[in-house]
């Protein structure tokens, strides 16, 4: 690695080695034209194939900046998940709050739904954590002594945490995961997508949903459909709603539908704040992270935090909530946009479509928006959260007015 | 002799005088796209021709040829496609010539393309197969290799 950088520095007067005997053509490039090269190879695993290749690539590939993560396969749970951490999950040296209580101390149906929920999708997150439990091993062997599984990597040598693998990049300024699957089971034809940013919390957070997703299957004369939604199309929702003011027709109060939007917000929020968790020990390894993305094959979530943000988890970090292993959610405001139905782009129509905003109620009380403000300021975060086509449906979505909710911190 | 651009029309142009003595006289606002070049005019310094002792002609003529598109054409598509086929060389050699002719040139449009086709071509290789396309040496010992290859066990599961 000396060598590396000496000759780095030495690139602008060196015009480069001469050309081998067969003609090494890498040869002929500076280091720093290689590392350039390297920075655009992405993929770990060809990284690290390439530190192999020769002692010069052995040099350079430490300094990669710009490194993508696919992560294999989730390993499935063992011990049944629970309140309190079994015996193979480490535990956290930060405090706990009280294991009795409930995760969510919302008002009462809120509660009621992230104790429904934690059931549900609380495996899939265990799962989520024993793939990156080797580097969380790590972080509890200096809190307590050895977990009840052996502290090597386990005896299944195709299984490797993201952080052992990041290990020998000590220069790295982005890094992007990707998880094979999102972790929301959902069913089919439901639509459910969500974008969170993080520093030491939750910074923001968009939901896009809808209750059905179909193509359009009429006649390929295309009528000129108005892009924007369609307020007096029939949809399952609203038997016979005129809403045209945006506001939640009665019908997804009594249907069911107003507790289904709160469950994908729910779920997503814990998706999103386990995720964030479990970066933890990849953040604290890596001083020289700028931005960091973690996504799902899926397409369903995507995390980001950027340089400001990193720093302030540095500085700041992470509390858990209760004995779950995500990040402890503060108070939020959430502000849900609703149409019955919407056609994107391309035809495919989306039925029961919802958009959820959500903010620490910190922030949104500070911008002066309080709780029922749905000004246009600052609406960017929401509409330019997802790529085309949900991109148009999050600006169709918003011109709708809001339903605000507000959420205690779980 | 290269004029300070004064918006006319007759376009400025400057002279680049290949290692191998070959003259290309080029219009400014395309010689620009090279960075090294746009300095040297600015400083006013480009009189009597620019010589490039790291630039044959033969790979001058190319990266003109990369010059000159992207410094007329505006459609995205179309330059895509120009690129693509910029970097389908069978020619390894001319391939890091017009990296090393990037870099020096400090033309990053095509110094982003070729090191990406780089990048590409050694993206899902085996340790092997990367030595044998870029006829690399392995200067490890046996056991070093080893100790590597244990390292970074993790790149080799599949």
């Amino acid at each position: 690695m000396e060598e590396g950088r000496q000759e780095q520095e030495e690139a602008e007067e060196v015009e480069g080695r001469p050309c081998g005997e067969g003609g090494d053509h890498f040869d002929r490039l500076h280091d720093a034209v290689l590392l350039d090269v390297l920075n655009r190879i992405g993929d770990v695993k060809a990284l690290g194939r390439c530190a192999l290749v020769s002692r010069r690539f052995h040099a350079l590939v430490p300094l990669v900046d710009s490194v993508f993560v696919r992560v294999d396969c989730v390993i499935p749970d063992d011990p049944p998940p629970s309140a309190s951490a079994g015996p193979g999950s480490p535990q956290q040296h930060h405090h706990q709050a009280p294991a009795a209580a409930p995760v969510a101390r919302g008002r009462g149906a809120l509660a009621h739904f992230a104790r429904v929920l934690l059931g549900g999708i609380a495996r899939p997150i265990h799962a989520l954590g024993q793939i990156l439990s080797p580097a969380a091993a790590a972080v509890s062997r200096r809190a307590e002594p050895q977990p009840a599984s052996p502290p090597a990597p386990a005896a299944d040598v195709s299984h490797h945490s993201p952080s052992e693998v990041l290990r020998s990049f000590k220069e790295l300024r982005r890094l992007h995961i990707e998880l094979p699957t999102g972790e929301l089971g959902i069913d089919d034809g439901v639509l459910l997508k969500w974008k969170a940013d993080f520093g030491s919390t939750l910074g923001s957070c968009v939901i896009l949903g809808a209750s059905s997703v179909s193509s359009k299957t009429t006649s390929p004369s295309a009528q000129p459909e108005p892009a924007a939604d369609d307020s007096t199309a029939a949809s399952p929702d609203s038997n016979r709603e005129t809403e045209d003011l945006g506001s939640l027709p009665e019908s997804l109060y009594t249907n069911g539908g107003l507790k289904l939007r709160v469950v994908w917000t729910i779920s997503s929020l814990i998706a999103a704040s386990a995720r964030h968790y479990l970066l933890q020990p990849i953040i604290s390894n890596h001083a020289t992270l700028e931005s960091l993305n973690l996504t799902d094959a899926d397409g369903q979530g995507v995390l980001t935090m950027d340089k400001r943000q990193l720093q302030e988890l540095r500085v700041r970090p992470v509390s858990a909530s209760a004995s779950s292993h995500r990040t402890l959610m503060p108070a939020l405001s959430m502000r849900l946009h609703y149409a019955p139905l919407i056609e994107l782009p391309g035809g495919t129509q989306l039925k029961g479509a919802t958009l959820v905003a959500i903010r620490p109620s910190e922030d949104a009380l500070r911008e002066g928006q309080g709780v029922g403000a749905a000004g246009s300021v600052g609406t960017c975060w929401i509409s330019e959260a997802f790529e085309e086509p949900y991109r148009t449906a999050a600006k169709v979505l918003l011109k709708r007015s809001p339903y605000c909710l507000e959420m205690n911190s779980f | 002799m290269a004029s300070a651009g004064s918006g006319d029309e007759k376009a400025a142009t400057v002279t680049l005088i290949s290692s191998d003595n070959e003259h290309f006289e080029v219009p400014e606002a395309v010689a620009t796209l090279s960075q090294t070049i746009r300095h040297m005019i600015e400083d006013g310094c480009t009189d009597g021709g620019v010589p490039l002792p790291n630039v044959t002609g033969r790979i001058l003529a190319k990266v003109l040829e990369y010059c000159n598109k992207h410094a007329a054409a505006s459609d995205k598509d179309e330059l895509e496609k120009f690129d693509k086929a910029f970097v389908d060389i069978d020619d390894q050699a001319t391939l890091f010539d017009l990296v090393m002719a990037a870099n020096y040139l400090d033309i990053r449009g095509m110094l982003d393309l070729t090191c990406q086709t780089i990048a590409d071509m050694i993206k899902g290789k085996s340790v092997e197969e990367i030595r044998e396309t870029f006829n690399i040496k392995n200067d490890f010992t046996p056991e070093e290799e080893a100790e590597i290859r244990r390292e970074n066990q993790w790149a080799f599961d599949d």
